[in-house]
């Protein structure tokens, strides 16, 4: 844990003066402030941090130890907590539907969304301002606003408690952030490529898969971290669709594992380390580009 | 000729996102304003229209106007707490020459969690026996101060508020960090030259430079804070006695517990209609206060 400095790539927003020293420009003269600065820093972390290592440690206590409440290591270290749960709450199901549902719907988001914002950023036609006016205002809609309505709408298509139902719904939902960002991601990039490419005469949609598309990795990549994380967080849609437990996604398989079996509270919380695990995971692998990702999307 | 071709590959390209979000999104929209003035059980083919009988039995539904008032207050919290939160916690690490990479991957870890484990957790910490709150203060010596969190209307409010600060603070932390680094360094040095001190410096440098950025935030998070659901799901279900209910959760049992679809939808529509106007308020001010940004970024070029 030496010097964790890492240049964290800049969203592409404005170009902005490079300044000497990194983004922490001016020298602070003052000792106190930077003791104070990092209790701040410091305090914030363990505020961040101490829930989560607690509930590390009850998911490995025994239900005695656990009941006392106030231990905060382990001992014996029950580590059969997490097969229990594993077990009982049917998380070799769950587990691989997440996945299944993650994958896909950011697969789709991806192929549907980088072609729709390519569109918007370079090719010009009438209408496109009202296109992408359009697309924030769909942007505005919640979620809450129409989910009865949507699962109207899949009853009436047959996709109720279907596995593509419930994906087709998380594409079209994660379709507008993403859209924008394409968008001003390839409205960043230079032209010249393209030009050499039409003048050559390659078709337009063989020159976006063979070389825009590769090109525009980063921008794929903020927008695949970001949907990646939303839909395997996603609860609502997975409790409104699903009644047939083997199709259900992980966070709605855990509510169902609660009111299913009532499990002692420690098996519980091994069970709720397991469906956050691989996202967790996931973002120690993929964080700087979450962040990036983030402020590409939300400061457009 | 080159006009109708780029007309074809436009449509080409946009074809695909249009149209799914017409089906699942449009659509739905629409249908959900209409099953609004309609009554359906959840089964039955045939949805009779009751003109505004639905609506007419909301605005007498206490607990739907409850959940709303709920709902305000977590949007609130969010708004001032969490946002108050994020701007510190970003200047500090902004400034911090050390660690700034662990402080952002650590701040924003709860905000990775799901809303249903976040309940899950908390659900524990607060729980009236065995949970650490009440432990600690039992531990200290201090019993009289043990209370029944999530059991008590009063303090149910205030903790599901703060469950919400404690995930969601980091998200705003992201994008108020991102922020600054968008502040152009030599308007400090010019504010410094002028003697201008860290207060002046914060109140005629960031606050403005970062404007458009509190805007933004701003919208998300009162956004999210109205549409908590799952989190609250499990923490409460919307008790004691329906205290600390939220829209969402109301709407979702008003049609999957009671299968009253229509009086959930016309529920939706008052609820949604709200949202839309508060997101649309709050960025026409932010943009005011906002002034432009692009003089800022027209000088980088």
């Amino acid at each position: 844990m030496n010097t964790l400095l890492d240049p964290a790539p800049k969203p592409k927003t404005a170009p902005t003066p490079t300044r000497q020293g990194g983004p922490r420009g001016r020298r602070k003269r003052l000792r106190g402030p930077r003791v104070a600065l990092y209790a701040l820093l410091i305090a914030g972390a363990l505020e961040a941090l101490v829930p989560i290592l607690w509930v590390l440690s009850g998911s490995l206590q025994s239900a005695e130890q656990l009941y006392k409440g106030t231990d905060p290591i382990p001992d014996p270290f029950e580590w059969g907590n997490f097969a229990t749960a594993w077990n009982e709450g049917g998380f070799s199901q769950y587990l691989p539907n997440s996945l299944l549902y993650t994958g896909a719907a950011v697969l789709g988001i991806l192929v549907i969304a980088s072609l729709a914002g390519y569109a918007l950023a370079r090719i010009e036609f009438p209408g496109r301002g009202a296109v992408v006016g359009f697309i924030l205002v769909i942007m505005i809609i919640p979620m809450p606003a129409s989910f009865i309505a949507q699962y109207k709408l899949l009853i009436e298509l047959g996709l109720a408690n279907t596995r593509i139902g419930y994906i087709l719904v998380l594409i079209a939902g994660g379709l507008p952030i993403s859209i924008l960002i394409m968008r001003g991601f390839f409205a960043s990039q230079p032209k010249e490529l393209e030009e050499a490419a039409a003048i050559d005469g390659a078709s337009l949609l063989g020159t976006f898969w063979r070389i825009i598309l590769p090109l525009a990795k980063p921008g794929l990549v903020a927008v695949a971290v970001i949907q990646a994380m939303g839909v395997w967080n996603e609860y609502l849609m997975g409790l409104v669709l699903f009644n047939d437990s083997s199709l259900m996604p992980v966070q709605r398989g855990l509510t169902n594992f609660v009111s299913a079996e009532s499990p002692q509270q420690q098996i519980l919380l091994a069970a709720s380390i397991i469906a956050v695990l691989p996202i967790v995971i996931f973002y120690a692998i993929a964080q700087r580009h979450i962040i990036s990702g983030l402020s590409a999307g939300a400061l457009k | 000729m080159r006009h109708r071709n780029r007309m074809l590959a436009a449509g080409v390209f946009l074809a695909p996102a249009l149209a799914m979000i017409a089906v699942f999104t449009v659509i739905p929209f629409v249908q959900g304003i209409l099953l609004s003035f309609q009554s359906w059980d959840g089964v039955s083919p045939d949805t009779p229209f009751v003109g505004l009988d639905n609506f007419r039995w909301v605005m007498d539904d206490a607990e739907f106007w409850g959940s709303m008032k709920n709902a305000v207050v977590f949007g609130a919290v969010g708004l001032v707490v969490a946002n108050a939160v994020s701007m510190v916690m970003a200047l500090a690490v902004h400034h911090a020459r050390r660690g700034s990479a662990f402080f952002r991957t650590v701040y924003y870890l709860p905000g990775v969690f799901s809303t249903v484990v976040v309940g899950v957790m908390f659900s524990w910490f607060l729980d009236p026996k065995i949970g650490i709150v009440n432990q600690a203060l039992k531990t200290l010596g201090l019993d009289g101060l043990t209370h029944n969190w999530l059991g008590d209307p009063k303090t149910a409010v205030i903790a599901v508020a703060a469950v919400f600060v404690w995930y969601h603070w980091g998200f705003g932390f992201i994008l108020f960090l991102a922020g600054r680094q968008d502040v152009p360094g030599e308007l400090y040095e010019a504010a410094s030259l002028d003697g201008a001190r860290s207060w002046a410096q914060f109140r005629y440098v960031t606050w403005p430079g970062m404007s458009h950025v509190t805007g933004i935030v701003s919208v998300l998070t009162l956004l999210s804070g109205l549409q908590i659901f799952g989190t609250v799901q499990v923490l409460t279900n919307g008790g004691p006695a329906g205290h600390t209910s939220v829209p969402t959760l109301h709407i979702y049992q008003q049609a999957f517990q009671f299968n009253e679809y229509g009086r959930a939808a016309a529920m939706s529509v008052i609820f949604g209609a709200c949202l839309v106007a508060l997101a649309c308020v709050q960025l026409w001010v932010s943009r005011r206060l906002g002034g432009s940004t692009n003089s800022r970024t027209e000088k980088g070029r």
